[in-house]
């Protein structure tokens, strides 16, 4: 396989916006566009990430759009839907195009515009990916699935309220210190858990989550530029490589997981992903994790190797996953703070890590980020794509 | 009520699929025949959930994963004013939505 590397990110800020879709996704990508001082070098190909607009925004054949939009005729177009773990996938999509040789220049955008329905509605087109027969008949959404999944994981590890809250509080910590967060301020233990009127604040959502567990509905979009070796090195400027992408899938009902608290394909989708890095999970300098609702930054930071099996909620507590500490852990602010446009977000994290690794995250950089790790978690786990990037020395 | 919830039952390694799939997930055989998803078991987990699935004009709805005694793990809905973590339930079947005025059958469960 050739080199592939990531030449330029860009994306918009989230939250509700009034741009249309495809506004949102040509915004990013000129920003990615921009960033990666692209001058008169082609784009060979044009990946779109999405899940919803064929519903929501009663859009389709998002590649064509943009391809017009920004006028990169002939190029090749398409978009690539995969639930939650959309942004990734077409991420991926883009790598293959460049480490095959069909590519030289590959623009990945993700992006989603679900604050145009109201909420039932925006919970009802994510639910859809849930099983049909089993499971979404009965009324479940994915704050169901991750409630039930809370209170197996809280049981089985002593994982308590205030852990989860903990997490709430560190990304919103670092979403106010990022100008294209959805949220950008902070909040307390005593505002969110344990003062009297914190039951008001917080009201539950999927027992025992409540709302300050669960992620915003977002506008959006988030856009990568990648490029082969050839190209890196005409374009000069910092070297962003991606080292490894893993994927893998599981059972589309949770109820059949053999332990539905293991998130089997976070762990293999990251095991892939670092055995073709050539790295482990210590040698991760900055994490973005999915964590969509604030149990699965814990469940995943183990399942991605982070930390032992029931051990993620004490690397809360002695403030590793901290902006300081030593691993830190959704420096954007993670979806929590940052906002969740559901087709952007898997690209969105590629953008932070990359401008984390080129020192450009400004007042949440990580000192010194040389490799990075990002989880993408589609459906309740049942297809997910972990990526590796590496700094490379100019 | 006569309507059931029925998973299938691999004519070769005799695995219960729920949900019913194309390909045993344990030995890859193609053929299966229907066995009703009933009987006792335990709660694994639940969830009040509060933010409402479309369709749903209640306060909540009280979720559940239920491991049955035969084996099978099944999710649906928990009407049982007390649940716990690990409590005997048995299934019944009902109303689990209603779609467009069409009522849809499914799993729920009960203190056994």
């Amino acid at each position: 396989m050739k080199p592939v590397y990531i030449a330029g990110a860009g994306m918009t800020r989230f939250g509700r916006s009034e741009w249309s879709l495809i506004k949102l996704a040509s915004v990013a990508s000129l920003a990615a566009i921009h960033h990666a001082k692209l001058g008169d070098v082609p784009i060979d190909s044009v990946v779109v990430a999405n899940m919803g607009a064929a519903r929501v925004n009663k859009q389709t054949a998002l590649g064509s759009a943009l391809v017009d939009q920004l006028a990169l005729y002939p190029a090749m177009a398409e978009a690539v839907e995969n639930g939650p773990a959309s942004g990734a996938s077409a991420f991926k999509v883009g790598c293959q195009a460049i480490a095959s040789g069909m590519a030289d220049v590959v623009l990945v955008t993700g992006v989603e515009r679900m604050r145009v329905v109201n909420g039932l509605e925006g919970t009802d087109f994510v639910a859809s990916l849930s099983h049909p027969e089993v499971e979404y008949i009965y009324g479940v959404t994915l704050p169901s699935l991750a409630g039930m999944f809370t209170r197996m994981v809280m049981d089985r590890f002593g994982v308590e309220r205030k852990h989860l809250a903990m997490v709430a509080i560190k990304n919103h910590e670092n979403g106010a210190k990022n100008p294209y967060a959805h949220i950008q301020q902070t909040v307390t233990m005593e505002g969110i858990l344990t003062a009297p009127e914190a039951v008001v604040n917080n009201p539950p959502i999927a027992e025992p989550l409540h709302l300050f567990d669960c992620c915003p509905v977002s506008d959006g979009a988030a856009s990568v530029v990648l490029v082969s070796q050839a190209v890196a090195e005409k374009l000069g400027g910092p070297r962003v490589r991606v080292a490894g992408i893993g994927q893998a899938t599981d059972t589309h009902a949770v109820h059949e997981r053999e332990d539905p608290t293991d998130l089997k394909a976070v762990r293999l989708a990251s095991e892939k992903a670092f055995s073709m890095a050539g790295k482990a999970p210590g040698d991760v300098d900055v994490a973005e994790l999915h964590d969509a609702f604030t149990i699965l930054e814990i469940a995943e930071s183990e399942a991605a190797g982070f930390f032992p099996r029931g051990e993620g909620h004490l690397a809360l507590d002695r403030g590793e996953t901290k902006l300081d500490g030593t691993l830190p852990i959704n420096p954007s602010g993670g979806l929590k703070a940052k906002g969740h446009p559901v087709g952007a977000t898997g690209v969105a994290h590629l953008v932070e890590l990359t401008w984390q690794l080129r020192g450009e995250a400004d007042a949440r950089q990580v000192k010194d980020a040389k490799v990075a790790y990002a989880c993408n978690f589609g459906g309740f786990g049942n297809n997910v794509v972990a990526t590796v990037l590496e700094r490379e020395a100019a | 009520m006569s309507e059931k919830v029925y998973g299938g039952k691999c004519t070769s390694c005799g695995t219960v699929n729920y949900p019913r799939r194309h390909v045993c997930s344990n030995c890859r055989n193609e053929t299966f025949e229907p066995v009703p998803i009933e009987g006792e078991g335990e709660v694994l987990t639940f969830s009040d959930v509060y933010a409402l699935a479309i369709d749903y004009e209640t306060r909540y709805l009280r979720l559940a994963i239920v491991g049955l005694d035969s084996g099978i793990r099944v999710t649906g809905q928990l009407l049982d004013d007390e649940p716990k973590l690990g409590k005997r339930v048995k299934t019944t079947i009902g109303v689990v939505r209603v779609q467009g005025g069409r009522e849809i059958h499914g799993l729920q469960f009960v203190p056994a």
